[in-house]
Formats: structure tokens, C-alpha cells, sequence
């Protein structure tokens, strides 16, 4: 079976890579790219942790095949820091300990970061419900949904705090 | 002693005097042949009502030894 | 809301570091993407595996056709059973119990029958992943069917399908003459429990029932091994202890310790489920034969069908108590599913039980049943919530009953300090009665209730544990820190380790950083379990830092040509403290390049067999709201309060409560096994075996009591386990508040409740 080139723009960069016409986004991000920041929980669809942002959409990169990604913009994990320094929710989830074994994390710091994208203020329930696709098996979301609220609360408020870098 | 009384020793209650958790274990083997291959992975004992983690410290002052399932957790 | 300062009336000093809240040194890296978990690590050259698993619940194995596999171009190494050495049995406690190692193998590939639907049959490697899964689909099994037996008092009857022809009974007199689906009885207690109940003024019976519960873990099995041709090998691996991988898979294949070792990745969560092997002998066979290292990893469906689970359990109990409620008698007796292979959670069962009541008289039974399902493993608290699910809907009920509040129920009869266990150890200083009246003074407990919803409370325990640990602290060449420690970290514990170690040494936290060794780079810790990791190897990081604060007094000591009991280490500093040199100071960072000019550098290592661990207790209020038409049950709000000891780290403190509470309600409402009428398992996968997502949760309030420990320098009992015991029953009861109906069976699913409530149908 011929391999399919696949040509797309990776967290801002160009990025080309040849896949299997079975391969999911997934397969191709952690295998072909290097990039294993997104974790496969399920390979269903069912626990978040490989979500990425395609073409502007939050998608669980597991449900989509790696050949569709082709002249697509994806943004990952690994894209979320800018300017070697962490993004706010990033930052929000080391102070609030809104994380313990880490696993789930990539996948709930992109939904979040897709959340704030376009609701600048959220409720706790919108984000208990945009979060609702992200499994996390340690924390009981408590302290993950605290992290989002007060992400949101800084990019609301604009003000340069004092980000760890990347 | 439990479960270890019933599957070793007919008995709950046992009178020695070792001098530290590994002549017990040594004298409750000759007791039971096969206890001493089990005790370290499955038996915790308790020296006067607290457990001990060193079986060669010495039970000269010590009055009753229970014999306990070791518990790991998860 | 969180509570917003733990509990300090009972810790009898401050700290400069314990009880803050600093950013994890791992944090980073995990927020980033950059942290290498166990499905993340590959080797150059590396081959991809896959597992042939049994369609069967139980069968004999007759033949296993391999050639198919092997001719399919890009295989390179098939691997069956009869490719493992033969084993003598031999009983290894490897964190979460003891297990034989015969049955630790067998687990791992089946050799002459299959116990499960799941069990491994046999592997292939190959050059893609793909290939791989084409190849295992090529090899033939050919099965002979067996009769299979999934429920407990099914495989506990007379004629029942026997798993194992040497699994005799253990724990009864005489012992028996024929083999058994019960591997082992367990029986505690003392007193007249027939007479106490017959003159109780009050009693209550019951019988709960469960279905095995999943760990959950997001983070598949997944490892990668390469055995070299000199028989040396590596394992790169996430688990709950790299050294328990270590021997279990030097044991399984016959190998000198020493000569595997084991890299530990970052693990995607655990909760006793990685305390076993699985993957990682059949990967080390594979490597062996392809001369390349070898990866196997595990697909979510394969995680459900042959890991974890914990067991399910039919649990009888009997309480009777006192007019005044004062409690006479209780009788307890459980079943456990073990699963495929003899398990270990009776023992915690029976000491789980009832040992947080005064009781004069108690009986409490637990047997193991063997059954044609995965292998149980321990789950948070192994063997403690089924029992407690029970006992603590069985005392609410006796609360109603006797007309007395719940809590003044527990209050009246909660056991204290010195007071026996149901084996007879008095307990030591433990929180109990503590955590009861902080339910009762926190507001949750008083604040009104809306239509429809119901407060219920419960109250639990775990032992917890110590055990070996083996730390290194050493001084770098400018004065800052390392901790090098074998416990994998599954939940912020590199941080806990920081902290205590800049507490002890009296240096900023960020100087010190910590780090988890391999197999091969430090001496033996025992598994991260057990909520053992901050009490035992925490203790031996301030015995390491102890140490090093002695060894720099010592030299400049004899830098100052002084008498070594003239330095004192006062906060990262050494200070002369009396002769001519009176007041002359060092810092660390001046002395530490000067140390390979003196006898040479500093580092020390702790190497314990940590005693004095305490046992943690729990309360847990919660309220549901009941939606009457559907059976939906709601939780609106939840408080866990726990005496920890100290909380070294709060938010990793709160988190192990939250998250322990979560997979309680998850336990108490929607979790659960289903098996069909063939032997299968129907659900698995996070679909349908329905964990809680955060729309179903509000806010888990983590209220941390402070009892400390006098065997800990900082006064550490351990977390992780007690608020995984507490919410099944706290959940039942609630549900009973709202509507009136108690629940007895697990999960408390919208089925349930709606026919509960509804009983004409």
C-alpha cells in the first residue's frame, strides 16, 4: 500500500509528512512528526486526550484521518506557549495544581485554550460543559476548572503577569 | 493470627520466645513447614500492639507478637 | 468552595516550606507536551508488537499455529507461553500483595488454558505497527471450549467450573483435600456476636452487591525492552514501581536482577493498576528473539478486558446496637471476585471493615473467589470501599432506626486512639473523631436542602503503609541540591520531596530539584502505593538531607580547624558557634566548590525500611438531587475531609482528595462491568463504561484536618486511598435522603433508581 504525502502548516510551521491511508492524525502527529504531546486514552474519541485544533475547530485528532489534515492549519500542544513563555491557562494549571499525573493535560490546556479563544467569560457550568469531552482520571476536575476560570480572568483583564517560560 | 491460624497452626494462640521476627519466623516454619516461605511476601507482625517493620530488632522486652495479613495498598 | 486554609489547629509547629504551594518541578513539562509517558518512548530500530488475546472465557489451549505470522514479510519474532522458562511456583509481595510468580507468567501469556476473554495468547513484532496486528490476526489458536463461571456465588457452588486445579482453600481448618474457586478465607473479630445482636435493641441486616470497577487510568499499558546478546537487557516503562517491574520480569524469565534495567517513564495515572507486569516479559521474549527492542502497547479495549479490575463483591452485614445507640455487634461477611488468578484484597477487607467503631463483639469474613475475569488488581484502597459501601449504608440505616442524627450516630461510637482494631492492634494517633467534628462544624452540614435532594454522609479509612525507600541527597558544585529518589511520581510527589528537603536543609525550595532514578542508578524503593511515597520515601529524603547537613558542618569544621560540635547548619548556612572562629559563617554555595578539595563531594544516601506509618480517615458529605421521572441522580454538592497527617503539598493534598472523591461517585453511579451471557465483556471502552466527566461534578470541597504524625519529622500519614472509601456509601445515603429508597446495588444507575422509585413499573 502507497503511502499519501501530506502537506500542512504545524503550529506555524510548514510541515510535510507521508502516512498510511489508514493513519490517524494522531498516528501521524506522535509517529511521523515527533510530536507526542497529544496521548492517545482511547483511539475513540471518548477521552480528549489527543485534541488539537484543525482549521480552527477543537477535534479529537484520533477521529480524524491523517490524509484530511492535507493543506490544513493544526495547532497542537506543543504550539500553545508563544514566545517561549506559557499561555495563561498553561500558567493557571502549575499554580492551581490542576494537574497530577499529567496525562490528560495536553489535551484539557488545547479545549481550554479553544474555550477562552472564543468565550472570553465562561461559567463555571460552560466550562464544566466544554470540558466535558476530556476525561481526567486524577484530579475531579476541581481544580482544572478553577485554572480555566482564572485563565480566563487574566486574558480578560489583559495584564502582562509573570509567566514561567516555556 | 488470621487466616494464618487456620491454614498453619490449629491455633490462634502460641507460646515462644524468640528473640527477634526472624527466630519466630524460623519456629513458626518448624511449627508449620511452609510458613517461612510465605512470611515475608504475606505476613506483617504487630510487636506489642505496633507494627514492625524490623524483624531483626530484639524482642527481649516484647510480651505478644500478632501475626497479621500484610496489607500494600494501591 | 475549597476550604481556604487547611486546618492547623492541630500541627504543633510552622514551617518555612511544608504546607506551601509551589509549582512542581515537573510542571512544565507537562503543561508543554514535552513530559515522556510510557506509550511516548521509542528506540532506534525499535519494532512494533502486537497481542493475540482469548475470544474465550475459559478453554483449554489444543494447538498455536505461529508459521502464517512468520512468513508475512516484516515479522520478525513470534512469542507463546512455552517460550517463557519453566517456573517453581514462588509467593513475591510486589506492592499491592502477594502473587505467585507461576501466575504472574501465565497472566502474561497463557500457557495451557485461558482463564478470561482478554488473556494473552501470544505476540508477534514486527517492522510496523500494522504488520503487526495483520500478523497476530494469522495466528491460529485452536481452542477447546471449557464451561466458564463469572459470579461469585455461582463459582462458589458445588459442580461450579474449577479455574485451577491447585488452588486449595487457604485460611480454613482442616485444610482442604479438594481444589477451590475460593482461594482464600479470611476471618476476624471476637466476642459473642450471636448473643449481642439476639439482646440488641435495634438491628439492621443487609446485603450490597457489586460488579468489578476499572482504575481508570487515561494512560495505557505501553513499554518498550531490549535485551541485548549478552544477556543484558532495558526496559523503558511507566508503572507505579520501575523496581517491581524489575523483579517481577527478572523472575518471570529466570534473569539476574541486575541485569535488567528499568527506566521509568512518566505514568498517566495508576491507582494500583500499575503495581503488576502485563507487557513487559513478552517484550523482553520478542526483543530476544529479533535482536531489536521490541514495543507493546496496549489499546483502551485491551486495557479493559485484561487489566485491573477491582473486585466485585456480595457483602451480608449484620449490626445491632444499644437504645442510646451504642453499638453491640456487627457481622460482617464478603465475597470478593479475584478474578483469573488467586488475589489478596480479603485481608484489607476484613481489616477495612469495621475498625473505625467501637464494637465489642464482631465477626467479619472475606473470601476470594476465583471467576473467569481478568486477574483483580489492587484499585486506591484495595478491598476497603466494597466492605465500607456496606457497613456505612448499614449504620445510616441504624441512625434511622434509632432516631439519632447520623453523625452523632458515628460521633458516639467512633474509635480513638488506643482503642482495638478488629485484629486486635490498637490504633495510634489517628484523626477520626477529628474529621467528625469538622463535618459537624462546617457549613455544608447545616445549609438548607432544595426540593428533591438529600445529604448523606460516610466515613471510612486506610491503613496505609511504609516501607523500603532508598534516597540520595547530593550537593552540585554550586551549592544547589539534587534528590534522587526510585518512587515514581504520579502525582506531584517530586515536589512533596523538594519541599521537605529545603525544610530540612533551610534552603529556598527552588535549589533543590528532584528526580526519579532508574533501576540501576539507586539502590531499591517498593512501589509508589499504598499512599506510602511522601510518608516512607519523604522520610528517608530528610534522613539523606540530615545527613548532608552533618557531613558540610564536619568539613568546615575541619576547614576552620575547630572541634566538629562548634558548627552549627543554620539555614543553608554553617555557622562556628563558639572558640576564636565564633560567628564565622559559610554558605552553601561558597563551601559547595570546595568540597573535592577537601575528602571529597557530598552525597548521601538514605537507604530505610520506613516504620511508624498511620492510618488516614475520611468523612465525606454529599448531597444529590433525584430527578424523579428519569432516575438521574445529581451531585450538587460535596465535602471531603480527611486527616492527612501534614499536607507537605495542599494542592497535591487536595487534589489526591478530590480526585479520590470523584472516583468514588463515578464507582457509585455509573461505573461498572457488564458481562454478557457468553462470557464477554460488553463495555469496553470509556463510552460505555461511563467515567464522570466534569459536567456531572460541582466543585469537590477538600477539607484537610492535621493530626500529625509523631513517627514522621513533618508529621506525614499518607492521602491517596482514604477518600476513594468514603463515597459509595456517602452517595447511597444521600439518595436514600432524598427519595427514601436505599440502594444496595452498585452502580446507582438511572435504571436503578427510576426502579427503585417506581416499583409497579
Amino acid at each position: 500500500m502507497s503511502k499519501i504525502h501530506v502537506s500542512t502548516t504545524l503550529n506555524g510551521d510548514a510541515a510535510e509528512f507521508l502516512c498510511d491511508p489508514s493513519a490517524s492524525l494522531l498516528d501521524a502527529l506522535r509517529d511521523e512528526l515527533g510530536l507526542t504531546g497529544s496521548k492517545e486514552g482511547c483511539g475513540s474519541g471518548d477521552c480528549g486526550a489527543c485534541t488539537v485544533v484543525l482549521d480552527g475547530e477543537m477535534v479529537c485528532s484520533c477521529l480524524v484521518f491523517a490524509a484530511e489534515a492535507e493543506g490544513g492549519t493544526i495547532q497542537t500542544i506543543e504550539g500553545v506557549a508563544e514566545s517561549a513563555v506559557l499561555h495563561p491557562v498553561q500558567q493557571k494549571f502549575l499554580e492551581h495544581g490542576a494537574l497530577q499525573c499529567g496525562f490528560c493535560t495536553p489535551g484539557f490546556i488545547v479545549a481550554a485554550k479553544a474555550l477562552l479563544d472564543r468565550n472570553p467569560d465562561p461559567t463555571e457550568t460552560e466550562v464544566r460543559y466544554w470540558l466535558a469531552g476530556n476525561l481526567c482520571r486524577c484530579t475531579g476536575y476541581d481544580k482544572i476548572v478553577r485554572a480555566v476560570m482564572d485563565a480566563a480572568a487574566e486574558l480578560r483583564q489583559d495584564r502582562p503577569s509573570e509567566r514561567t517560560p516555556a | 493470627m488470621p487466616p494464618f491460624d487456620k491454614e498453619f497452626f490449629a491455633t490462634d494462640r502460641l507460646d515462644l520466645a524468640p528473640h527477634n521476627l526472624f527466630d519466630l519466623v524460623d519456629r513458626l516454619d518448624g511449627l508449620a513447614p511452609g510458613f517461612a516461605a510465605i512470611a515475608q511476601p504475606r505476613v506483617h507482625f504487630a510487636v506489642d500492639g505496633v507494627l514492625e517493620a524490623d524483624w531483626s530488632r530484639d524482642l527481649a522486652t516484647a510480651s505478644e507478637v500478632i501475626v497479621l495479613p500484610r496489607v500494600g495498598g494501591g | 468552595m475549597n476550604a481556604p486554609e487547611t486546618m492547623k489547629q492541630f500541627r504543633p509547629k510552622e514551617f518555612r516550606h511544608v504546607g506551601t504551594r509551589p509549582v512542581r518541578p515537573d510542571g512544565v513539562d507537562k503543561v508543554t507536551g514535552r513530559a515522556l509517558y510510557g506509550p511516548d518512548f521509542k528506540a532506534p530500530g525499535m519494532l512494533w508488537g502486537a497481542i493475540v488475546r482469548s475470544p474465550h472465557p475459559h478453554a483449554r489451549i489444543v494447538s498455536i499455529d505461529t508459521k502464517k505470522a512468520e512468513s508475512l514479510p516484516g515479522v520478525k519474532a513470534v512469542a507463546t507461553g512455552k517460550d517463557f522458562p519453566t517456573l517453581q511456583s514462588l509467593v513475591m509481595h510486589v506492592g499491592e500483595g502477594a502473587s505467585d510468580i507461576v501466575h504472574v507468567a501465565r497472566n502474561c501469556l497463557a500457557l495451557d488454558k485461558v482463564l478470561y476473554e482478554g488473556h494473552a495468547v501470544a505476540a508477534v513484532a514486527a517492522t510496523t505497527p500494522e504488520i503487526a496486528r495483520e500478523a497476530a490476526g494469522l495466528i491460529a489458536v485452536e481452542y477447546e471450549e471449557l464451561p466458564f463461571v463469572l459470579g461469585l456465588e455461582e463459582a462458589l457452588a458445588e459442580g461450579a467450573p474449577l479455574l485451577h486445579d491447585d488452588v486449595f482453600t487457604k485460611g480454613v481448618d482442616p485444610k482442604p483435600d479438594k481444589p477451590s474457586n475460593a482461594s482464600m478465607r479470611v476471618e476476624m473479630g471476637g466476642g459473642d456476636v450471636e448473643g449481642a445482636l439476639a439482646g440488641a435493641a435495634v438491628t439492621v441486616t443487609g446485603r450490597y452487591t457489586m460488579e468489578p470497577v476499572h482504575q481508570g487510568y487515561i494512560e495505557p499499558h505501553a513499554c518498550v525492552a531490549s535485551w541485548g546478546g549478552d544477556g543484558q537487557a532495558q526496559i523503558w516503562c511507566s508503572s507505579q514501581g520501575h523496581f517491581a517491574v524489575r523483579s517481577l520480569t527478572a523472575s518471570v524469565l529466570a534473569l539476574p536482577q541486575a541485569d535488567i534495567r528499568v527506566m521509568p517513564l512518566e505514568i498517566g495515572g495508576g491507582f494500583g493498576g500499575k503495581t503488576t507486569i502485563y507487557l513487559e516479559p513478552v517484550a523482553m521474549i520478542l526483543s530476544k528473539k529479533s535482536g531489536r527492542p521490541v514495543r507493546l502497547a496496549m489499546t483502551r479495549e485491551e486495557v479493559f478486558r485484561a487489566t485491573g479490575p477491582a473486585p466485585g463483591a456480595v457483602i451480608d452485614v449484620r449490626i445491632g446496637a444499644d437504645a442510646d445507640g451504642t453499638l453491640v455487634a456487627a457481622d460482617v461477611e464478603f465475597k470478593y471476585h479475584s478474578g483469573a488468578y488467586p488475589a489478596v484484597d480479603a485481608g484489607a477487607g476484613v481489616a477495612s471493615a469495621i475498625g473505625h467503631y467501637k464494637i465489642a463483639n464482631t465477626r467479619v469474613v472475606g473470601t476470594e473467589v476465583l471467576c473467569n475475569r481478568p486477574a483483580a488488581k489492587a484499585y486506591r484502597a484495595p478491598g476497603a470501599p466494597q466492605v465500607n459501601f456496606a457497613v456505612e449504608s448499614a449504620v445510616d440505616e441504624l441512625a434511622g432506626k434509632l432516631g439519632i442524627d447520623p453523625l452523632e450516630l458515628r460521633l458516639k461510637n467512633a474509635a480513638v486512639e488506643g482503642d482495638p482494631q478488629t485484629s486486635g492492634v490498637p490504633w495510634g494517633r489517628i484523626g477520626w473523631v477529628e474529621c467528625l467534628e469538622a463535618a459537624k462544624a462546617h457549613p455544608h452540614w447545616s445549609a438548607p436542602l432544595g426540593p428533591n435532594q438529600g445529604r448523606g454522609l460516610a466515613g471510612g479509612y486506610w491503613g496505609n503503609y511504609g516501607g523500603p525507600s532508598t534516597v540520595v541527597v547530593s550537593l552540585t558544585e554550586d551549592g544547589t541540591f539534587t534528590v534522587t529518589t526510585g518512587s515514581p511520581d504520579i502525582g506531584g510527589s517530586r515536589a512533596a520531596m523538594a519541599i521537605m528537603a529545603a525544610e530540612t536543609l533551610g534552603v529556598p525550595y527552588e535549589q533543590v530539584r528532584c528526580v526519579i532514578a532508574d533501576t540501576s542508578s539507586i539502590g531499591f524503593s517498593m512501589v509508589t502505593g499504598g499512599s506510602r511515597t511522601t510518608f516512607a520515601t519523604g522520610k528517608a529524603v530528610v534522613e539523606a538531607a540530615r545527613e548532608v547537613k552533618q557531613v558540610l558542618c564536619s568539613r568546615a569544621a575541619k576547614m576552620w580547624n575547630v572541634a566538629e560540635d562548634a558548627v552549627e547548619w543554620q539555614d543553608g548556612e554553617m555557622v562556628c558557634t563558639a572558640g576564636e572562629k565564633e560567628g564565622t559563617r559559610i554558605t552553601v554555595a561558597q563551601i559547595a566548590p570546595r568540597v573535592a578539595f577537601m575528602s571529597g563531594p557530598v552525597s548521601c544516601v538514605a537507604g530505610i525500611n520506613a516504620a511508624g506509618w498511620l492510618p488516614g480517615f475520611g468523612l465525606h458529605i454529599c448531597d444529590t438531587e433525584v430527578d424523579t421521572e428519569t432516575g438521574h441522580v445529581k451531585i450538587v454538592r460535596y465535602t471531603a475531609i480527611q486527616d492527612v497527617g501534614t499536607a507537605i503539598h495542599p494542592d497535591y493534598v487536595e487534589g489526591q482528595i478530590q480526585g479520590g472523591a470523584v472516583q468514588g461517585i463515578g464507582w457509585a453511579l455509573n461505573e461498572t462491568y457488564i458481562y454478557g451471557e457468553n462470557g464477554k465483556l460488553d463495555n469496553p471502552g470509556f463510552l460505555d463504561y461511563r467515567m464522570p466527566v466534569a459536567s456531572d461534578l460541582p466543585m469537590i470541597d477538600a477539607v484537610v484536618v492535621e493530626v500529625p504524625n509523631p513517627d514522621h519529622p513533618y508529621g506525614v500519614k499518607g492521602v491517596g486511598e482514604v477518600p476513594i472509601v468514603p463515597p459509595l456509601a456517602a452517595v447511597a445515603n444521600a439518595i436514600h435522603a432524598a427519595t427514601g429508597k436505599r440502594l444496595n446495588s452498585l452502580p446507582m444507575s438511572p435504571d436503578r433508581v427510576y426502579a427503585a422509585l417506581h416499583p409497579e413499573g
